[in-house]
Parts: structure tokens; C-alpha cells; sequence
């Protein structure tokens, strides 16, 4: 199977993508509803889509095409509104966060989709183990090569979307020492990480032929890139952002993600090179670990900085992109959170802290994603 | 050799008895059947209970005797109010707020069976004195079965929770009408406004106590964890007072406990994490649960009228509780797929109905003695083909740990089954 056409998009327009995690209203535990949710939402006319994820207590939604923060906002909060009242109506909660802090994964059941069950039969307990939540935001581009360098652009502010989005650092009941402990997850499938370092659609397709031909890939879907192009689309999309507990704070990191998108294309400020990625790895796993916290290797010059430095520098640059395309509040909303040390992993810790038990933990996030 | 026996008898000491021997080898017994029932089918362990103690019944086994009185009484009591305790607590009133069809689905199914099974009652000639009370004890799905069955398959999701909530949901009807009931049927000839007071005495207690309890739990729960070994002492002990003093002031001790786990849910709405903790001690109640209503079900005479009174009554109640749930369906959010299954893991009838049961044979033996000689047969079948059914119902409705076709089979079985 050759590589789809890349598709026209506008330039800098949004799609937003969000697994959730459905949870019983009794103990708290992920509770396998997504069918019944799936259900009752269709009968509710929304924008964008709601569909099944990988195991039966996942949901993902999504927008449709947006073209600013704001409108992520505006459809994401109907979708969340009709989500809380379907839940109502079949004593669940819904929660986001990039985690589940206390499930079990062999207590999961993969949803009844054949995709899935393939998927399934390939991975094994992996699959199983992908009952995990995260955030994809997409952003339109000019055209395939200008994607594959942004794509590769992007790829110097992955450990800024982490930290801004970590809110997985509590697995099967414990205290993973990480902010985003959900990354560490994806990292296990055979095909993730980062894309190779092409800057031409050409090249792309090269490569794209020569993985096909060795029979492990058939599709882009195959890829559990960090970022990944998608041609169908026109877009790129970034995937290493965990769920966050509000969807404010998902439309703020599209917002912030959309400033960086224009900054980029206004200012072409640097060329991308195979080099950027000696310290990818490294810079990824410090803003798991640490999130905010993190240290932060400038991959030109080496420099180590505090990655809540870099951000807010980044943020200084990015502020009039921001400003033209309505994305200033989202931007300040989380400079103030930086500024202050605070993601929801922080939040989450502070919650288990309080209570000493994860289920009021999950009770109250719950809560916080209603809104 | 008159020495050795004169020498020996010097060490013998007063002890518990033999019927505490007895009981304590059938409780070996059933736990042994049960796990093998478990291990070799797939089926709950309830239902290896529920054979021992209907094989011991039927060979003439005399601990356990009907009606139910002193200790016997008490810890079947006692066994029903931590699993109704247990079972209120996961009645979110909120849930009926927002859903208010789930209430009008429970209240649908269980006023179609109480009349189905009434005036199919009536049919077959059954006084109408013991119709009512029968149809009352037909009402009751019981939960403490459902519970187990859902524990064994570690079952989980729409069609497990709807069905652990109305058949709670069932019992309460059921406990609320059967103890008025056995009041009025206690005081013949007196009017209807002289059998009030002591109908709304035993609802009374059973409400003061059933809040004093939630309010001593939720004062603890302020200041002890509820994954705390110690809380689910302190729960159980609780749950034990109250259910004494409950019975013994006049009130109902299941009606008690359960309006205590309803009252508490809406007190502390956190997230309930006691069943986790109550252990061995409840698992243990529950089975001596179970083995003695078999026990003393299978006590009752059988024969040939009826027995076709009991698989009348049986079909009836399957029907009427199936329907009674399709038809309530409608706006709930559920399936009909869905609908179907809740409606067949309803089936099971054990220790609540037999207490119904025991309460109309205290109110009026004669009486009672009718509604035991169809009630007691019928709760020994539905004990144990009611929790086949359920099982049957969640392994159908996918939200068992393992799809039918996955279960073990023999030895080699897969040993992470074993909850």
C-alpha cells in the first residue's frame, strides 16, 4: 500500500482529540460503559465526533475543524456537557487525566471492534496496557513539505507539551515518580518515538515504501510516533500530550500549540536537522519525569536550562502569533501555571496528599471535569 | 482398659458441642464443593453451597430448624444485613434524579411479579391469606446471590450494576410490604387503623436504626480510612449491634441495614471501598448463609400439587420480572439486549425471601405453613438454578472477567479465576 496524497488544509486550523477515561460512580474504578455511552450520545446532535477507544472504559472525542482555541472550546464544551449528562443518566463519571491512577490492566476488556482485537492478537498485554489517555491535537499545514518541517520543528517543544499536559503520574495504585508516567506506555510499541528526519514529502513516501515493503507497516496508523503527518488530513498531529482534567485546559495546549504552528511559519526560525534529535530522548524523558521541573538540553547549542524557563521564553516569542489568532488568554492561562510550578499531575498529587486514597482522588477530578 | 478410659476422661472438658462439630464439617464440606463447583464449571461458588446444604437437608440434618429462631435466626440476620448493608450503599440517589426511568423500571417489575405470582396464586387454588405473602416473597431477586455470582465471574458493567440495584431495590419493596404485611397477619380481626401502630413501630426502628448506624460510620469515616482493616472490623461490629438491637426493639434488621448503606451513600459520597476490606469474616457469614437456607428450604415436604404449584410459580416470576424489566426499560439508557439479561440475573431468590418467609410463619402459623410449603421449595430451586441463571446472564450480557467459552474446564484451569 503506497502512501496517501497529502491533503489540502488550511494553514494553522485546529482538531482536537480527547480520550476519556468512564469510571464507576461507586468505587471509581474504570467501568466498561463505553458502548452505553456510545449510545446515548448519538442521540444528542454535536459537533465533531464521539467514537470507541482501544478497551471498553475508554471514550475518545473530538472537534471538528476549528480555527482557533476558542472554537475548541466551544465545541468541546457541548461535547462535554452532553458526555456528563449521558454519564448521569448511567450512574458514571467521566474524568480525564492521562491515567487511570489505580485500575488494573488485566481487568480491561478490549472493545469489539476488529481493528482492536488485531491490534490485540499483535501486542498482547500491551494492548491492554494502552488503557491510557491522551490528548491529539492536529494542525492544518501549508502543504506536505512545509508539514514534515513543522512536524520536525515541533519536535524541539515536545517536552513543553508534556509538562503543560502531565497529568498521568499515578499507575495501578502508585506513585510513579513521573508527571506523565502514561508516555513511558507508548514507548513499549515497536513502532514509536520520533518520525525519521525527512524534510521532503518525497523522501517520506520513500521511506514509507520501504517499511511497507518489509510487511511490518500497512498504514500511518501503524506509526505510535510522537508526532506523525497525516495525509488525509493535511495536518500534523501531536500525540504525546496526556488528557488533561478540563477541557480549558485542552483547548489552552491547542492554543498554545496553534501560536507555536504561526511562529513557525511566519518566522521560519530555524532549519530542522537529524542533530535536534541526540537529545530528543533525553528531553522527553526529563519532562516525563519531572515535568515543569525538568531540565532542558537546547539541542543547537547544548545549553541546560530549567524547561519552565524555556517555556516562558518560548511564550515571550510566540505571544503575538498568540494575539493574532485569539489564543493570548489560553497562553496566559498557562504562563500562569508555569509560573506558579502548577500541571495536574501536581494537582492530582496534592488531591492524594488530602485524602490518602485514589478513588476520592478520581471522585474529584470527576468533578473538575464537569466544569 | 477401663484405665485407660477412667485416665482419658480425666482430660475431657465441657466443649461447644456437637452441633458446633456439625456445622463446622458442613461449612468444610460446602467450602470444599463450592470451590470445586467453581473450578470445574465455572459456575459460582454459591452454588456449591446451596447443593451441601440442600443434600444435608434432605438427609435430615438437624441444626438448622424452621421457622428460624435464636442463633440460627440472628446469623442469618446478621449475614443479610451486611450484604444489604453493602448493597444500599450503591443506591446513589442522585442516579434516580437524573434517571428517574431505573426507579419506574424497578417499581414496574416488581408490582408485575407481585401480581402475576398473586393471582396465579389465586389460580391454583392457594388461600388468599398465603397468596399475598407468596407473591411479596416472590418479589425479593435476591442480591446477596447476584453479589456472588458478580464476584465469582468478577463481572462488571451496565447489565451487572442495573441488576445488583434492582434486585436491592426489590428487597426493599419486598422487606417494607412483607413486614407490614406479617404485622396485620399477626393481629387477625383487629381494622386496619389498629394494625398502623405497629406497622409504623417496625418501620420505625428499622429507619432510627438503620440511621443511627450510617451516622456512628460516617462519624468514623472522618477519621479512619475506609481501605482501613480496622474500619471493616468497625463496620462489621456496628452492622452486628444494630441488627440485634433491631430485632429485638421490634424493627427489621435487613430493612434496618439497608436504609443504613442508603443513608450513607448520600452522607459521605466519596467512594466506597469497604466491600474490598470486609474479608473473610463476611465471605464466611455468607456462606453459612447460604448452606443454612438451602438447609432449611429443603426441610420442606414435597409433592406432587406441590411441586407443580412451585415450577408454576417459578415461570411466572421469570416471566413477570423479564417483562416487568422490558417494559420499565423504555428511557433508562439500556438496551433490550441489555434489559433482557438484568431481567434473567434477576432470578435468583434466597435468603431475604426466606426470612419473609419465616416472618409470615411467625405471624400466623397456619398461614405460614402454607406459604412455607410452596415458598421454601421455591427458594431452594431459585438459590440454586436462580444463580446459574444469573451467571448464565452475565456470561451473555459480556461483562464477565472471561467469555463463556474461556472457562476453565478442568485442572488445568487458569488459577487467577480464584477470587
Amino acid at each position: 500500500m503506497s502512501l496517501e496524497a497529502f491533503h489540502h488544509s488550511e494553514p494553522l486550523t485546529l482538531g482536537v482529540e480527547l480520550e476519556l477515561q468512564l469510571v464507576s460512580t461507586h468505587d471509581y474504578d474504570l467501568a466498561p460503559y463505553a458502548e452505553d455511552m456510545l449510545r446515548l450520545m448519538h442521540k444528542t446532535p454535536l459537533p465533531g465526533s464521539v467514537v470507541p477507544e482501544m478497551t471498553n472504559s475508554m471514550i475518545e472525542i473530538s472537534t471538528d475543524v476549528c480555527h482557533s482555541c476558542s472554537e475548541v472550546l466551544s465545541q468541546l464544551t457541548p461535547i462535554r456537557d452532553a458526555l456528563v449528562k449521558s454519564a448521569d443518566k448511567l450512574n458514571i463519571a467521566v474524568v480525564g487525566g492521562g491515567t487511570h491512577p489505580f485500575q488494573q490492566w488485566h481487568e480491561r476488556r478490549i472493545y469489539d471492534k476488529p481493528r482492536f482485537h488485531e491490534l490485540s492478537a499483535l501486542y498482547g498485554y500491551l494492548t491492554k496496557q494502552f488503557t491510557i489517555f491522551g490528548q491529539h491535537v492536529h494542525i492544518g499545514c501549508p502543504d506536505a513539505d512545509a508539514a514534515l518541517l513543522m512536524l520536525h520543528r515541533m519536535s524541539r517543544y515536545i517536552p513543553h507539551c508534556i509538562a503543560l499536559s502531565a497529568s498521568s503520574p499515578y499507575v495501578q495504585g502508585q506513585d510513579t515518580q513521573f508527571d506523565s508516567a502514561r508516555l513511558n506506555s507508548v514507548f513499549a510499541f515497536p513502532l514509536s518515538g520520533r518520525a525519521p528526519c525527512v524534510l521532503h514529502w518525497t523522501d517520506f513516501e520513500a521511506y514509507f515504501d520501504k517499511m511497507t515493503h518489509t510487511g511490518v507497516v500497512k498504514s500511518m496508523k501503524d506509526f505510535y510516533w510522537d508526532i506523525r503527518p497525516k495525509p488525509e488530513y493535511g495536518t500534523i498531529e501531536i500525540r504525546v500530550f496526556d488528557t488533561p482534567l478540563t477541557i480549558e485546559r485542552a483547548a489552552a495546549l491547542a492554543g498554545y500549540v496553534q501560536s507555536l504552528g504561526a511562529w513557525f511559519l511566519n518566522e521560519q526560525p530555524f532549519t530542522p536537522q537529524e542533530d535536534d534529535y541526540l537529545v530528543y530522548t533525553y528531553n522527553r524523558f526529563q519532562a516525563c519525569r519531572f515535568g515543569l521541573d525538568a531540565v532542558y538540553v537546547d539541542p543547537p547549542t547544548g545549553t541546560h536550562m530549567q524547561l519552565r524557563d524555556h517555556i516562558l521564553q518560548t511564550m515571550d516569542k510566540i505571544a503575538p502569533y498568540a494575539e493574532q489568532l485569539g489564543a493570548s488568554g489560553a497562553v496566559e492561562l498557562l504562563r500562569k501555571d508555569v509560573e506558579a510550578g502548577q500541571n495536574d499531575a501536581r494537582w492530582l498529587r496534592d488531591r492524594q496528599r488530602e485524602e490518602q486514597m485514589l478513588a476520592e482522588v478520581s471522585r474529584q477530578a470527576s468533578i473538575k471535569f464537569r466544569g | 482398659m477401663n484405665e485407660l478410659m477412667s485416665f482419658w476422661g480425666q482430660w475431657l472438658r465441657p466443649s461447644a458441642g456437637l452441633p458446633t462439630v456439625q456445622w463446622a464439617l458442613l461449612l468444610a464440606v460446602a467450602s470444599t464443593c463450592g470451590y470445586l463447583v467453581y473450578r470445574h464449571t465455572g459456575l459460582p461458588k454459591v452454588v456449591g453451597y446451596s447443593i451441601v446444604g440442600m443434600v444435608a437437608g434432605l438427609l435430615g440434618f438437624s441444626g438448622a430448624q424452621w421457622p428460624l429462631q435464636g442463633i440460627g435466626l440472628f446469623i442469618m440476620e446478621l449475614a443479610i444485613s451486611i450484604v444489604l448493608f453493602d448493597a444500599g450503599g450503591r443506591i446513589p440517589w442522585r442516579w434516580f434524579r437524573h434517571n428517574p426511568m431505573v426507579l419506574v423500571q424497578s417499581i414496574a417489575e416488581s408490582a408485575l411479579t407481585y401480581f402475576a405470582v398473586y393471582w396465579t396464586m389465586l389460580w391454583l387454588n392457594v388461600p388468599h391469606e398465603a397468596a399475598g405473602p407468596i407473591a411479596l416473597v416472590a418479589m425479593a431477586a435476591s442480591p446477596a446471590v447476584v453479589t456472588r455470582v458478580v464476584a465469582d465471574t468478577r463481572a462488571a458493567g451496565p447489565v451487572t450494576d442495573r441488576a445488583i440495584v434492582l434486585a436491592t431495590l426489590s428487597t426493599l419493596y419486598a422487606l417494607t410490604l412483607g413486614g407490614a404485611h406479617a404485622e396485620m397477619l399477626s393481629r387477625p380481626g383487629s381494622r386496619f387503623f389498629e394494625t398502623i401502630p405497629p406497622v409504623m413501630v417496625m418501620f420505625g426502628v428499622s429507619i432510627v436504626v438503620g440511621a443511627l448506624l450510617s451516622g456512628l460510620i460516617r462519624i468514623a469515616l472522618r477519621y479512619m480510612s475506609p481501605e482501613s482493616e480496622n474500619t471493616s472490623i468497625l463496620v462489621l461490629a456496628l452492622i452486628a449491634a444494630s441488627t440485634a438491637i433491631a430485632a429485638h426493639l421490634g424493627g427489621s434488621a435487613p430493612l434496618a441495614a439497608l436504609i443504613g448503606g442508603m443513608l450513607i451513600k448520600q452522607l459521605h459520597p466519596r467512594p466506597w471501598a469497604l466491600p474490598r476490606q470486609l474479608g473473610t469474616a463476611s465471605s464466611v457469614l455468607t456462606m453459612l448463609m447460604f448452606v443454612l437456607v438451602s438447609t432449611v428450604a429443603a426441610q420442606a415436604d414435597w409433592n406432587l400439587a406441590i411441586a407443580g404449584t412451585v415450577f408454576t410459580l417459578i415461570i411466572v416470576r421469570l416471566v413477570a420480572k423479564a417483562m416487568g424489566v422490558g417494559i420499565g426499560n423504555i428511557g433508562t439508557g439500556a438496551s433490550w439486549r441489555q434489559a433482557v439479561w438484568v431481567g434473567a440475573a434477576m432470578m435468583p431468590m434466597s435468603s431475604i425471601a426466606l426470612l419473609i418467609a419465616s416472618q409470615f410463619m411467625a405471624a400466623s402459623a397456619s398461614t405460614g405453613a402454607v406459604i412455607s410449603s410452596i415458598a421454601l421449595p421455591t427458594i431452594l430451586l431459585m438459590e440454586v438454578f436462580g444463580a446459574v441463571i444469573a451467571t448464565v446472564a452475565l456470561y451473555r450480557a459480556g461483562e464477565t472477567h472471561k467469555p463463556w467459552a474461556e472457562l476453565p474446564t478442568g485442572p488445568s484451569g487458569d488459577e487467577h479465576r480464584e477470587s
